[in-house]
Parts: structure tokens; sequence; C-alpha cells
């Protein structure tokens, strides 16, 4: 009987399931760091530098001490070795990163706008507040740099790194580039800038630490993305045995990759409650995020390309700055690298050169925001790709579609130079998935009403964008799951959840390996106790990784189960099943898991990576007396490998798609020539709202990843990459008949009139200075 | 972002308010609907000892016509409130304005008196004043004074209401009969303050313009008249070239000069731009009423 009802059970994998999270949190029942309290707390504010350069002399805290309400002030030289622990990196190391980390307080230098100087910590945020204005610093001020392309003779951020150039990726793959040069038809170059910006999340971060004296242990809930590592830097820098630290993970109001990394305030924060042996609260205000939370996107990338007559793609080759910010942050050089990697996208060069350099800035820290190093590479390759095709006066697609790697070609494999991984494209139809675009699109119908609003005087512009989607990386995640007594399945992950719907699907992929209902199975990612070890909520692997490693749990729980279970049924191993949740004997004698208390952990480990196909059309026209610039349409196809729950993949996808349309018209961090950052709130940085976007059309096709259990590809990136691609090439288009080239994002209406009146003149470079060295 | 320590009190009557802003001095400020002043708190840009709640003058909130035909607003009356108030077609500059001033929610809260009193140079309801020609009435320890409009707005966030006045009422000034008003303004998002704005007052005598008023905001200290577009238009047939001529003089009016969102030329080339859509919007109007009229 059991066995039949198992066998007609619907998997749940594939299913639009509404997200289990949705029904508390739209209700207004999460539980946010700062819902949480604890008697006793205490508030921190932290200090930050008011300039963007200069040697810092002496941090006056006496003042603020004395203020009423002030527990403690602390400056750099209140923590006993500080120079010492320093914020090591997670990801993509450089050449000189050693001397470039951040220590958690400024030392004798500040090096941007809202490096911390001081913690003042009060009985009360207000007043904590109030005496951070009391808190002063004798600086001797020093001039910025901040140009991601530095000329000689710019201020070194640190003495040991020449030229602030702190690490620099290169690859190299195929022919010669410059003899692919000497024989093409066509050969364009120029340089492409995308300017700083980066995730706003709804909820800025917020910690609260507790320190239990009779323990000896320290807890901090907020830490969200990457806990097991956030966990061991911290026992780390405190000098605690990593069992003596909990890290719990509280909902969060948006990742999107900036928030949870480890920052100076995880380190203060902690470190004051211990100190204080009270608990600790930090609750970052928006003026902070603006300087605190890492930066993204802002890159200089020059491409020069070329091709045949007929459209055949020979090489490229391309050299990038990347503007870092002031110091190396945990995600490393992860920006300008993939930057690199993803120059060559979903087309079969000749061959290849690429060089990216990460320069040191007096801004705030870059890091990876969403589709890092991803979008800005699609956005200089397809702009390229699309003066190669005007040259050649061939449409946009047409060119694409002449030069995408062909399914039969599959897996492609390219090698990019000694001590690189080759790049292997696994799976996948990539002509027809953009063509599949094409039609979903009526492309051919948006030129012809291209054509007649043309006639009428209007600026209409349609851009396409063609790229990889890089998710899943490794190199483990690690699952545990439990058969409680009630009859339910709790799964622990080391992954974390970000807003993306991880409760929900990875509930669905565990219950389907289970053989039972999905709400019989709940998924617990809330803390570094209840599960060993985690890589993290990244790169889009959550649900590949976490997912993979779940189904060996689930498998290895059933083996643990019919072992147990022919124990207590008083048969031999192979004598029983698992159905759903019970151990059956073939004569219908059964027991149920519940009652056999067991569970079981797994680590999914692999290397490989994925590079999913995707492709964005957008539709713009652009007012230009006012230089507005309206998306009229957007649409994204993406391959997700295997759509896990088409609900949440749709939302992941339409929201990259506004996210990205947001950076792309609007969202900019612009600083003043003195390093003051110019966008601190959000009258200034403008996110978009419903009035400024489109409506966004995502669809997807299914070619499962052969890199893990799930099948899964990354979908929470994706909807991203090529937004800004697709709209600069869509402005460029509607702009075509006034004579402009588009280099520069933001397109804002201020941006889009200055070139109009043609102040925005192409930068002077000279081809030998193209990946020259 | 939590604002500096401040007192705190709320007023039974106008009396009310003006003996506690007279007892703070300079240190005080008037709390209406909180939208502008909540932010500059917690920026800590406005530091006052002392915040003077009005909201509960519930008799400042009204908008009626007046026996002359000016059209008077309560300084405690909602913006959400006067945008839904059914004004006749001289009026209509209103209408086109009141949801572009913030977000509807900011709207509930935020009063007409308030904005006014802020004197954002961006703002939509300052420039609709210039624009109208308006009267204030000023509640002080010496009683009621008026101000017109052109010794109201001092510079940028600057009136002339002193710090122990309360300003209770605005009087619009009627606009001639079969006259027509409009509005036009350029955000990069709907709902931030305008990078520019103009408004737009006409009405023709027997095909020439007989009355009109060109003003224009978010480029100087304060919302301006520009004399030199009025004299294009005055007594003209309204015809594009009249139209054009005078959205260049509103240009050569623009005196703000670059910021993060817009350099100085592009300001000035919206100006223009959107001097003449409030133009040409205003130009419609005239002819649909010639239109209803035949």
């Amino acid at each position: 009987m059991t066995t039949a009802l198992v066998r007609t059970r619907a998997p749940s994998v594939g299913l639009a399931l509404p997200r289990v999270e949705d029904d508390r949190l739209v209700r207004g029942d999460g539980c946010y760091v700062g819902d949480i309290h604890r008697p006793g707390q205490l508030h921190a504010r932290i200090v930050r530098s008011q300039v963007a350069h200069a040697n810092l002399l002496a941090v006056h805290v006496e003042e603020a001490r004395a203020a009423p309400g002030v527990v403690t002030v602390v400056s750099g030289s209140d923590i006993p070795g500080l120079s010492e622990k320093r914020i090591p990196i997670r990801l993509s190391p450089g050449q000189l990163d050693r001397f470039a980390l951040q220590t958690p307080l400024a030392l004798d230098r500040v090096r941007y706008v809202g490096e911390p100087i001081a913690v003042v910590v009060a009985v009360d945020p207000y007043l904590a507040e109030d005496a951070a204005e009391a808190v002063w610093a004798d600086v001797e001020e020093l001039a910025p740099q901040l140009d991601p392309v530095p000329g000689h003779g710019a201020p070194l951020l640190f003495d040991m790194v020449p030229d602030n150039a702190v690490a620099t990726f290169e690859t190299a793959h195929g022919e010669d580039v410059d003899d692919l040069f000497r024989h093409a038809d066509v050969l364009v170059h120029e340089r492409f800038s995308v300017h700083r910006h980066s995730a706003a999340p709804m909820e800025p971060r917020g910690l609260l630490a507790e320190f239990d004296d009779d323990s000896g242990r320290l807890t901090v809930h907020g830490p969200t993305k990457v806990k097991h590592f956030n966990k061991r830097v911290l026992a780390d820098l405190l000098e605690l045995a990593p069992d003596r630290v909990l890290l719990v993970e509280p909902d969060v109001g948006g990742g999107f990759g900036p928030r949870g990394e480890f920052y100076p305030e995880d380190f203060l924060i902690p470190w004051l409650a211990v100190q204080l042996r009270r608990p600790v609260k930090w609750m970052e205000d928006r003026l902070e995020n603006f300087v605190a939370l890492n930066h993204s996107r802002e890159q200089v990338i020059e491409v020069a390309m070329a091709a045949r007559h007929d459209g055949t793609l020979l090489g490229f080759r391309s050299t990038g700055w990347c503007s870092l910010g002031a110091y190396v942050r945990t995600t490393g050089h992860t920006v300008p690298r993939l930057a690199g990697i993803h120059m060559p996208g979903p087309y079969p060069w000749r061959g290849f050169s690429t060089k990216f350099v990460s320069v040191l800035t007096n801004k705030t820290p870059l890091g990876t925001y969403r589709g890092p190093g991803e979008v800005e590479a699609t956005f200089a390759r397809e702009r390229a790709l699309d003066l190669v095709a005007a040259e050649l006066g061939m449409d946009p697609p047409e060119l694409r579609r002449r030069n995408l790697i062909r399914s039969d070609a599959l897996p492609y494999r390219v090698d990019t130079g000694a001590g690189s991984e080759p790049l292997v494209y696994d799976s996948g139809d990539f002509p027809a998935a953009l063509d599949q675009l094409l039609v979903a699109a009526e492309y051919e119908e948006l030129r012809r009403s291209q054509a007649a609003r043309r006639q009428d005087g209007e600026a209409v512009g349609i851009g396409v964008a063609c790229f990889f989607d890089q998710g899943g990386i490794g190199p483990f995640e690690q699952a545990r799951v439990v058969a409680e007594p009630d009859g339910t399945f709790t799964g622990y992950v080391g992954v974390s959840s970000i807003g993306q719907g991880v409760q929900t699907a990875l509930a669905q992929i565990l219950a389907d390996e289970l053989g039972v209902d999905v709400d019989r199975v709940r998924i617990d990612h809330r803390d570094t106790d209840s599960i060993s070890d985690g890589t993290g909520a990244f790169a889009s692997r959550t649900t590949s990784f976490g997912g993979s490693a779940l189904i060996l749990a689930a498998r290895k729980l059933h083996e643990v189960a019919r072992a147990r279970g022919a124990d207590v049924l008083g048969v031999n191993d192979g004598e029983v099943t698992v159905e759903g949740d019970e151990v059956v004997t073939g004569n219908g004698r059964s027991v149920a898991l519940a009652a056999l208390g067991c569970e079981a952990a797994a680590t999914f480990e692999s290397t490989h990576v994925d590079f999913s196909f995707g492709s964005a059309v957008a539709v713009v026209s652009v007012d230009r007396p006012t230089g507005k610039v309206t998306v009229e349409r957007y649409l994204g196809h993406y391959d997700v490998g295997r759509a896990v729950n088409p609900l949440i993949v749709r939302g992941q996808l339409d929201g990259g798609a506004a996210q990205g349309l947001g950076g792309a018209l609007l969202e900019d961090l612009a600083y003043d020539d003195q390093g003051q950052p110019l966008s601190t709130s959000f009258m200034d940085y403008m996110i978009p709202t419903l009035c400024e976007l489109p409506t966004v059309q995502s669809s997807w096709s299914e070619h499962p990843s052969s890199g893990n259990l799930v099948g899964a590809k990354g979908a929470g990136e994706a909807g991203i990459i090529g937004t800004l691609a697709a709209v600069a090439n869509a402005v460029a288009d509607a702009l075509a008949p006034d004579g402009v080239i588009v280099r520069s994002s933001p397109f804002t209406a201020d941006r889009i009139r200055a070139l109009l009146r043609g102040s925005d003149a192409p930068m002077s470079v000279q081809p030998s200075q193209v990946g020259a060295g | 972002m939590k604002p500096p320590p401040f007192r705190y009190a709320r007023c039974a009557t106008p009396a009310d308010a003006v003996t506690l802003l007279s007892e703070a001095g300079e240190d005080a400020k008037v709390l209406a609907g909180g939208q502008s002043l909540v932010p500059l708190l917690n920026f800590r840009l406005a530091r006052p000892a002392l915040l003077v709640d009005v909201n509960p003058l519930e008799e400042l909130a009204f908008v009626r016509e007046e026996a002359d035909g000016a059209l008077c607003i309560g300084a405690l009356f909602r913006q959400v409130a006067l945008e839904a108030t059914n004004l006749g077609a001289r009026w209509q500059a209103i209408t086109d304005a009141m949801p572009r001033v913030g977000h509807y929610p900011t709207r509930v809260r935020g009063t007409v008196g308030g904005s006014i009193a802020h004197a954002d140079p961006a703002a939509e309801l300052p420039l609709l004043c210039v624009g109208f020609g308006a009267r204030f009435a000023l509640v002080g320890p010496a009683g009621e004074r008026s101000v017109e409009v052109d010794d109201f707005f001092l510079g940028p966030f600057t009136t002339a209401v002193a710090p122990d006045e309360l300003l209770t009422r605005v009087s619009l000034d009627p606009p001639p009969d079969g006259a027509v008003s409009a509005f036009e303004e350029f955000s990069e998002r709907h709902g931030d303050f305008a990078l520019v704005s103009a408004f737009v007052g006409l009405a023709l005598v027997d095909g020439r313009c007989s009355w009109c008023r060109v003003a224009i905001g978010g480029v100087g200290p304060t919302p301006t008249r520009v004399p030199d577009a009025e004299r294009a238009l005055a007594d003209s047939g309204l015809a594009d070239a009249e139209l054009g001529i005078a959205a260049d003089a509103s240009a050569r009016c623009c005196t703000t000069g670059g910021d993060v969102h817009c350099s100085a030329p592009t300001r000035r080339e919206l100006v223009r731009e959107v001097t003449l859509r409030a133009l040409l919007r205003a130009r419609g109007r005239l002819t649909d009423r010639m239109g209803s009229k035949a």
C-alpha cells in the first residue's frame, strides 16, 4: 500500500510552489538582526574618516568618552596587536595583497571616506551617535588617487605597491593575436568604461554579538552569505578556538553579493562584546551603507577586435583596469579576474589575450556584486561586436548568429594559458537559444516599427547581447539530514539564505530524494553549530551545491535507515527497502524512519564550473531634447539547467534584470575630485522604481548541468549579466543617426545630452597601448 | 542617521505655536508633515532645540476660492488633499504638479504650507506660488501680516517667515477669466525633486496674448519669473517662433551650475525644453477651450 503511494508521488522539483519563506515575511513576522534584543545590550556607532586620503596623526576620543551614556570609545591604538589583525581574502588572491589588506580600524593612514577610525559604545544608539560627533582626528591630507587608469606619478596608497597596481591577471588563447589582426578585414578598437555602482539592499547590515562567560562562547547574529568562513576568520582574529564561536543567520533584506562578507565591523562588534562582557549591537544606517558596503563594477576596458568580411570573428585583445578601492577585501580580485574570463564569451575565437589590472583608488573598496566582472566584460565585448557589425553593415544579431559556438562543438574547451584552468562550455544550444529569444521579441517586427518611428523623428534603438553566466563554483558543500521523531525531515545546509528561496527550492530537492511530501521537509541554514562546514551563498551555487549535498545526505540517510530498520525488524539489510518515511520488508512489515532516530551527513565536492548561455534584447527610446532614456521592453532567455522552482527562477531572472536596468540607467556611486562620495542617500543614488521599469520578459531553457546532481545551472545572476550591454547597444542603435559612439555608462539624461552635444570625446589611446606589456 | 536631541511641543492654537516659537528664539522649527524636516534631522543637517508640532491645528487644513477668485489654501492642508481637489481650468497647473510632489505616501503627510515654508529651490509648490503670484499670511507675536510672493522666497530654504512666525495660509492670485495654466518638470525618476520645472499661465483676447506668466524652478536660489519670456509672449499670437523665443529666454535665466545629477550645460538645455513643453501644453489648453466654446 505504502509502496503504491510512493510510486505515484509526483516529484516536487519543477513545480512552481509558493515560497515557504513568504507567508512569514509578508506578514511582518520576519526576524531581522534589528529585531533581536538582548538584556543589557549596548549600541555601537562607527566613526568614519571624512577625508579620502590622509596621514592619521591622532584620534581624539577623550571628549566622547565623557559624553552621556557612553561606555567606551575605542580607536586603533586601543586594540592590542591591531596592525597584525588584517582581514584576509576569501577568493581570488593577487600578487601584492599582503600590503593592501585592511585592519578593522585605521592605524596611521586613512584611504577612503568612510574608513572606520573609532567605535563609540553607549547605552542607547542615539547617545552613541551624539558622542561620535565628539570624536575628532588630526590628519595630514594627501592627494587622492581616484583614477582607475592612473598616470605616472599618481599618489600611491601603499609604498610597497608600485603604480597602485596590486594584481594583474592575464589570459591568452590560440593563435597570435597580432597575426590575426594583420589578416583581418575589419579591426575595431575602443575604450569602454563602466561606472561604479553596487547593491543597495533594502536592509542595511547589522550585528549583535554576545559573549557568554559560563560557556566561554561568543555568539554573533547577523552574518549571512559565508558564515563558516567568517567564523574561522573571527576566531582567528580574536584568538579564540573555532568551537567557541557561533554565527547565526537572521532574515536579511537583500544580499546581492556585498552583504555578509567579513568587514571591519565583523571584527569590531564581537571584539567589543568580548571585552565588555555585554551584548553589543550595531545597526548600519544608509549613509554608512553607501560608503561601507563593498562597491562594485567600476572598470575601464579597452578592446581591439578583428573579423572577416563575412562576419567571421578572428581574435581580440583587451586590457582592463578595475578601480579596486582602497584595500583588497575578502573577494580579492574576483571582479577583474572574472572580467578577463568572460571577455571571450560564447564565440569561437581563433586567438585572444586579456590583461586585467586591479588598481588601488581612494574610494570604498570594491567587491563582488551580482554578475561580478561578467556584466562589465559582456558590456565591453558586446559593444565591440556591435561596432564590428556596423563596420560590416551587418545586422547585430546576424553577426552573433554566424559566430556563436555550435551545439555539435560542445563541450567546447578554451585553454587560457599556463597556470590557468581551461574554460569548458559543456551544454546548451546557443544559436537556437538566441533565435528563440528573437522570435519571442518579434525582432523583425521591432525593426519595421523602428524604421517607421525613425521616419517620424523618434530615436528608437534595439540592442542585443549574448553572454555566459558562470555559476556553481565549488569546492564543496555540506548537508546533514535528520529524520525527526514527528515524522518530518530536517536538512541542515552550509549555504546561506539571502532571500533567494533556499528553504523552498532545497526542500523540493530533498523531498524528491527522500520520496516524501515537500511539506514534511524543512531546511535549516541558520547557524554554524548545526552543520560543521559550508562554502556559502555566492556565485549562483546554493541550489546546485546545496541541493547536491542534500541528495548525497538523503541517500546516506536511507542506507543508515535500511541498516537500523533491518535490525529492528529482525531481517537482513538486503531484505528491506526505504519507501518514503518507512523501512519496509518484502512481506509488508515496516518501521517508520521517525522511530529509528537516524541522521546522515554528506559532502558534495566538485571543481566543475557551469558556463550557461544567455541572451538579452532591449528596446529603448531616447527623448533627444532631454536625453531621457526609456527602456520600452526587455527580454532575456537563459539556460538555467534545471528550473527546480519556476516561480523562484522567474523572480530571480526578472529581479536581476530590473537591478541591472537600474545600474545601466540611474545608479551611480559618484565621487568628486577630492574623493568625497556624492551619492550617500537614496535621493542621490537613484534605484529604479516600478515607474522607471518596463515589463521584463524572462524565459529559459533547461540543458542540465553535468557538474552537479540537481542539473541546475546559475539563475540568480543570469538576469543581470546582459542588461548593461543590451541597453548600451540599444542606446547606441537609437542614436546611430546622430553619429555618436556609446562608450560609457550610465545612460542618464545628462550623459546622453553630453553625447549629443559631442562633449563625450573619444579618449585618445594609441593602438600600441592595447594589451601592451 | 538619528537626530541630535531636541524638545518637542504640541500646540493647540496658532497663538500657542507663536508663543512657543517666540520663547525658543532662533532654535525652534515648526513640524508640519515632517517629510523634509525629519530627514534633515536624521542627517543632522538641521539641529533645532525645539520642534513645535502644528498638526493639531485642524482649522488650517482647508482650501477655498475667495470672492475675488483667489485660491486660498490653509498651511496644514495635506498635499494629497490638494491633489484630490477639483479645481477649475485656470488652476490646472496645480493639477499637473501635485502628482509630482514626492510620492503618494509622502503627500499623505506632507502639507502645502510645509513645502512652501521649506522653500526647496526645486520644489513644485513654491514654483506654483511664484507662477500664479501669491500672498502669504504669517502670524507672529504682533498679530497677522501679509507678505507678497516677491518678498517671500529669499533664497534656498530661506523665506520671509521670521523665527517667531507661523505660516497659516497662502492665497494664489486669480488668473483672468478664460486663462489656462500648465506645469512641466524633468526628473530622472518619478517623484524625485525636479532637475528643472516650468510654470506657464496664458490668456488670449482676440487672438493676442493678454496675460502670460512664465516661471521656472530648480535653476537658481528660488523659483523665478522670466520677464524676458513674458515680454516675448505679451500681445503675441503665441506662434511657435514666439514660444521658442520665450523658451530661450528661460534658458538664459538658469544660473545654477552643475551637480552630481546634471551638468550646467544640460540644465540650460532642460530649462529650454521644459519651458517649451509647458508653453505648448498651455497653448494646447487654450486651443481646446476655444474649440469647446465655438
